[in-house]
């Protein structure tokens, strides 16, 4: 099992090695990370040609390779982890709509910005409370998880949501769930000003998109600064904004740009480390993933026992229902059964995220506790229920107080098993913006460039959790073992 | 009383029981016997409603079971249940409760007495069946003797006028078999109807008061246990008991020890518990 692991770890050691400039030039390629499911217009899959890509990200890509004489290769990468997986040496440069923020400059090097955004704040049409941000204080605002306005909003006292794509904070926006989302305008342009319930309030500040190397590779950044410099001045830059929709005259700065404003532009940096303030954090998305589990438990548990029960004593029909059912959710991922239940039914079915979470969740355990049910209620023998049909109990009745007990005792263990299961799984429901034990521990992770104490933290809150369970659940057992 | 009328029964194309006509009074013992597969089981399930059943009737006092209108557990059906009670040849007790907990959960939960009066009675019925000292003890924990003991209190505990016995010797070895026979000798003498399956000729011998003989889903023959037993009518009973073709009854079948009409047993573990 190590072995894999090892030959990929010697590999990315191989791959580093050497200065960045001269690395490029000898294997001929540009290898640069992004997420395809960024979209529009930054760099996504091409529609007329799978497998292709298309973008603005993707002309500039190939662009400054031609600049550098080489051919640019594309690798796809979760955006939240493209720091990450260029500091481990997945790929070259990130080049993804990356912004200038104090945090990545003390993290990694930056190229000359390429691109000026505005942090564009949107509200609903009907809502005019929302004026600016001072108007909302105490408020949801959503944005992307670990971007500049993320950051923004973290000093600005609102309550911010995190979220992993782009669309998703619009729905909610336009469901109520949010009173703002505050996106760069590239973003906000194509995602959020189309929908007609929407209105912009305002650009609430700006920002550069820049490429970013891993420290070392200086001679790639100078070779690539010189590039940008070039196809800027030329004209070609601007043209390549204007084939995408996004030019407009505050891009003449790119144009423009010295190297004495690169030097200023990164002059700040910041290095945030693991505070008690972060424990805090951690401590309250704990509360968040137990609140979720035991939730979604608490539905599962009758649901499964009605389930079981339809299918092993209920009429025909009922049971071929129940059967459906438990194959239905069972053999679909959660992950799908969330974003149908929070984004899909949206417009029917009005739930706030963590009730959503825990229906969710509760929908889809309920289906493996029918079967943990079924198991229990199958291993009692059929003559305790007989025996109890005889002594003159009715079928409620003999469930109840003969069978039910019985396999209960049977099922214990698997339940036990899947409270936990579900502990873990409750990390899910972060696709539906909340913010649980494992999302905060990504997002701090991201932060302070660290995975290590943020995982043990979070691994030890867990195990925390589920421990004390596991002892419980070995303490019944022994009680209901004895009678 | 128990009146079954022209009972028939079809299991997957197969009759199982075909036209049985029979009448179990009040106070009387009657063994059915008969080769396996010949329905001695199928009917006693039925005379208790466990079994659903496709023609004919069974009477128990003022109610009636037709077909259609036995459901496993259908309210009337309950209500006839507590006053016909039903001992397995594998007993069934209630493996999570203790022997106490067995013969007191129907009285509590189906018959609504309060747990203090219940204690009491299950208390008197395992002294009755000579278990008063194992009354904390697990169905795992007890022989197979002891459950069928528990099984009869928790049986008797709902105050049937009749108990079914499903092969009650089966499982016990010869000198049990004595004190289960003393045992349900006592419970016939305080008026209780009892009907039982049984292989065991000495046991239909020492304790029916009348023998039924079922084969093919028919009764064959019935009538006194000397009269069925000793000098069959029929040539398949005699077959079945293995009696020769030609047969004075010159067998001597060994007594129990029990008259029809005893009452001392004379079983060293009768009363003693096992």
């Amino acid at each position: 099992m190590w072995l894999p692991l090892v030959v990929v770890m010697l590999s990315c050691v191989a791959e580093q090695r050497g200065s960045g400039a001269e690395r490029v030039r000898r294997t001929g390629v540009l290898t640069w990370g992004a997420d395809a499911q960024g979209g529009e217009p930054y760099a996504m899959e091409d529609p007329d040609a799978p497998g292709g890509m298309r973008g603005f990200e993707v002309e500039l890509a190939e662009a400054l390779a031609r600049e550098l004489g080489v051919r640019s290769r594309f690798y796809q990468n979760d955006w939240s982890n493209l720091i990450p997986s260029l500091e481990r040496g997945s790929f070259d440069i990130a080049l993804n709509g990356i912004e200038v923020t104090p945090a990545r400059s003390g993290r990694v090097l930056f190229t000359r910005p390429y691109y000026l955004f505005h942090l564009r704040l949107m509200a609903r049409a009907n809502d005019a409370t929302v004026t600016g941000m001072e108007s909302l204080r105490g408020r949801r605002v959503g944005t992307l998880a670990n971007s500049q306005a993320w950051d923004q909003l973290q000093g600005a006292g609102v309550q911010a949501v995190p979220y992993e794509g782009v669309e998703e904070p619009y729905i909610d926006l336009e469901q109520g769930r949010l009173d703002a989302v505050l996106m760069d305008d590239i973003i906000a342009q194509r995602y959020g000003m189309p929908r007609a319930a929407l209105r912009v309030v305002g650009d609430v500040g700006e920002g550069y998109y820049a490429i970013a190397l891993r420290p070392g590779d200086e001679s790639l950044r100078e070779e690539l600064d010189a590039a940008l410099g070039r196809i800027a001045r030329s004209g070609e830059l601007r043209a390549i904004f204007q084939r995408w929709g996004i030019d407009n005259p505050t891009e003449q700065r790119m144009v423009e740009w010295t190297d004495a404003q690169t030097r200023e532009l990164l002059s700040t940096t910041r290095a945030p480390r693991l505070g008690w303030g972060q424990l805090w954090l951690f401590l309250q998305a704990s509360v968040v993933t137990l609140l979720v589990s035991v939730g979604a438990m608490v539905l599962a548990v009758p649901l499964g026992m009605a389930l079981s029960l339809s299918r092993l004593y209920g009429p025909a029909w009922l049971g071929r229902l129940a059967t459906l059912y438990v194959e239905l959710f069972r053999g679909t991922p959660v992950l799908l059964q969330l974003y149908v239940l929070y984004y899909g039914l949206a417009g029917i079915l009005r739930l706030d995220a963590v009730s959503a979470a825990i229906l969710g969740l509760g929908l889809n355990y309920a289906a493996y506790e029918a079967e943990v049910y079924r198991a229990g209620v199958l291993s009692v023998p059929r003559g305790q229920f007989e025996a109890a049909l005889a002594l003159g109990m009715n079928t409620r009745l003999a469930l109840r107080r003969v069978v039910m007990p019985q396999a209960f005792r049977v099922a214990l263990p698997g339940m036990t098993n899947d409270f936990i299961a579900l502990l873990k799984d409750s990390s899910l429901v972060s696709v539906i913006s909340v913010v649980e034990l494992t999302k905060r521990m990504t997002i701090t992770a991201v932060d302070v460039r660290s995975w290590l104490l943020p995982g043990a933290l979070c691994a030890a809150l867990y195990l925390a959790m589920s421990y004390p369970l596991s002892r419980l659940a070995r303490r019944l057992e022994a009680r209901l073992e004895r009678g | 009383m128990i009146e079954v009328k022209d009972l028939c029964k079809r299991y997957d194309g197969r009759t199982v029981l075909d036209g049985i006509d029979a009448t179990f009074q009040t106070g009387e013992v009657v063994a059915l016997v008969g080769p396996s597969g010949g329905g001695k089981s199928t009917l006693l399930r039925c005379l208790n409603g466990l079994e659903p059943f496709d023609g004919g009737s069974i009477r128990i006092g003022n109610d009636v079971l037709e077909p259609g209108r036995v459901r496993a557990g259908g309210g009337r059906v309950c209500e006839l249940r507590r006053r016909v009670g039903f001992v397995f040849q594998q007993w069934h007790l209630f493996a999570h409760r203790t022997a106490l907990g067995n013969v007191i959960e129907a009285p509590i939960h189906v018959r609504g007495l309060g747990v203090k009066d219940a204690t009491e009675l299950g208390r008197a019925l395992l002294d009755k069946v000579g278990l008063s000292h194992r009354e904390g003890a697990y169905p795992f924990e007890l022989s197979g003797g002891e459950q069928q003991r528990v099984a009869i209190a928790r049986a008797l505990a709902m105050e049937p006028e009749a108990l079914l016995l499903d092969e009650p010797t089966s499982a016990l070895d010869p000198e049990r078999v004595g004190s289960l026979v003393s045992l349900l000798a006592r419970l016939r003498d305080d008026g209780l109807t009892l009907v039982a399956v049984t292989h065991e000729m000495r046991f239909a011998r020492e304790l029916a008061s009348r023998v039924l003989v079922l084969h093919g889903g028919r009764i064959l023959e019935e009538g006194p246990p000397d009269q069925v037993l000793d000098q069959p009518r029929h040539e398949r009973t005699r077959a079945f008991l293995g009696l020769g073709q030609v047969s004075p009854p010159s067998r001597v079948v060994p007594s129990l020890g029990l008259g029809r009409t005893g009452v001392a047993p004379v079983f060293p573990a009768a009363s003693a518990g096992e």
